[in-house]
């Protein structure tokens, strides 16, 4: 807890919290008003499940560069102001650094996903959506952007910290909001061998085409719990293989 | 002056492997784009130009700015390191040479990349057996793109040199991309940089400027944001004091 405690300390003239915040509403604002257009055009589609699925597809570009951003700024300034043998003399094992850089990491982008929920939930009432606030969905949405994201996290440290030089770790991060925005185009096979596309993935609402009519498909936490599974053994691999590898790693 | 400037940020960029960055993004939005237009076909059935909807979409208009903001930042990246801004404010070179030797460099770096990307679209073309002529606009896809990458490189070089850190700037440029697809959206595309290479290459309308007006517009546009965005750089290495 103190080194996480610690870590925001470092951060706390970085303003990293309100940038990602400045940026997340910017992707806010873009679904919303996609959202408020398309109901104008077709008010049958003022429903939760509309929002939901538009923030899902928007999230796989934004968020991968997102935790990017929040993970380089965690780590480079260590690699910045050379503080990497200043921290390692300190009596905290290398991978209890590592942990609580991640956490830190987790949590600043876990209140982005709250903000997220905290936005449609107010969007649909200011709209008047006929529909009552679906916590269920809400909640399956919320887990489902959390553990995509903590996998990413985990991903980006590794690289962060392992490469110096940050342009690596931001193209990595590019590289992932590119196919999380286009993985829907993937046979499905492939797809599940992206973590970045587990954004849409693991969304609780899913849209088909029948005869050129938008249809939504509602998923049961049960129908995603096997990706979930997976997802959480490869976040545990990538974090372990990256701790490992960085704890070992000279400085 | 310049000349020496240019061949510092050449020395700067030795061994950094930034041409590995460079050219992943063209490979995998002509992959993407290539994969996803041979998979439909039946749909997608005008050529090179559904050819050029699918492999150009996310990457002119998400994914080309942001590679522009890590290439900018990345210019900037060891003068925020040990001290360096005091070094090259002491050294005998004007800030004008600094800075326009930056986006030079920059700009041989742009056109790298959307060699690389035009290439890849051609060869991405044939092998998927397209046999009618290429489109007519090819060339102005890429000069045009060019010239608005140019003016988008200028703002996130400004940003690269004011912010020490390296991820804000792309953070920024990231929110800008999409308040460009906001502004081209509303016809207002020819006031703002980001707007002005969906403009450009042809990602989002393939039709190209409706008129020859529109194309001076969108030049003296660009232009203008070239010279106000880097005498403002300029003007703020002169005047104020750097924090090294």
């Amino acid at each position: 807890m103190k080194a996480i405690r610690l870590e925001f300390y470092k951060l706390r003239h970085k303003h990293l919290i309100v940038m990602m915040t400045l940026i997340l509403l910017v992707e806010i604002t873009w679904a919303f008003m996609a959202t408020s257009m398309s109901i104008s055009r077709n008010p049958e589609i003022a429903r939760w499940e509309t929002l939901i699925l538009m923030l899902s597809t928007m999230n796989g570009l934004f968020l991968p560069i997102l935790s990017a951003i929040c993970v380089s700024r965690i780590c480079d300034m260590e690699h910045k102001g050379n503080t990497w043998k200043l921290l390692l003399t300190i009596s905290v094992k290398r991978w209890h650094l590592y942990a609580a850089k991640y956490m830190c990491a987790c949590l600043v982008m876990l209140w982005m996903c709250i903000l997220q929920v905290f936005s449609i939930s107010g969007f649909g009432i200011i709209k008047g959506f006929e529909d009552p606030l679906p916590f269920l969905l809400l909640a399956q949405f919320l887990s489902g952007t959390v553990l995509a994201n903590m996998v990413i996290i985990a991903l980006q440290q590794w690289v962060s910290m392992a490469v110096k030089n940050q342009a690596f770790a931001l193209t990595l991060g590019m590289i992932g909001g590119f196919i999380g925005l286009a993985a829907d185009l993937f046979p499905f096979g492939i797809r599940r061998l992206f973590v970045w596309s587990y954004y849409s993935g693991l969304s609780p609402v899913r849209q088909n085409y029948v005869n050129e009519q938008m249809q939504f498909i509602t998923q049961d936490i049960s129908d995603l719990l096997p990706l979930m599974s997976l997802l959480i053994m490869a976040g545990v691999f990538i974090y372990l293989a990256g701790s490992i590898h960085i704890s070992r790693q000279e400085v | 002056m310049l000349k020496r400037c240019i061949s510092a940020e050449w020395l700067k960029l030795r061994h950094s492997r930034i041409w590995m960055i460079l050219m992943i993004l063209p490979i995998i939005s002509v992959l993407i784009g290539s994969a996803n237009f041979y998979m439909n076909q039946g749909v997608l059935a005008n050529e090179w130009y559904s050819l050029w909807s699918q492999v150009g979409l996310f990457y002119g208009e998400f994914f080309f700015p942001i590679l522009i903001s890590i290439s900018c930042a990345y210019m900037w990246r060891l003068e925020h390191l040990n001290k360096n801004w005091n070094m090259m404010m002491t050294a005998p070179v004007s800030a004008t040479s600094i800075f326009l030797s930056k986006m030079l460099v920059v700009g041989i770096q742009l056109i790298f990349i959307q060699g690389l990307f035009f290439l890849l679209y051609l060869i991405g073309g044939k092998l998927l057996g397209l046999t009618s002529a290429l489109p007519s606009e090819l060339f102005e896809w890429f000069t045009q793109g060019l010239v608005a990458s140019l003016t988008i490189s200028a703002l996130q070089l400004s940003f690269s040199m004011r912010f020490r850190s390296f991820a804000v700037p792309i953070g920024i440029g990231l929110c800008f991309t999409f308040l460009g697809l906001g502004m081209y959206v509303l016809d207002l595309g020819m006031f703002f940089p980001y707007s002005l290479l969906t403009m450009g290459m042809g990602v989002l309308s393939q039709s190209g400027f409706s008129s020859q007006s529109d194309y001076v517009l969108f030049l003296i546009s660009n232009l203008l944001y070239i010279i106000v965005i880097s005498l403002l750089a300029i003007h703020w290495m002169r005047k104020k004091d750097v924090v090294a």
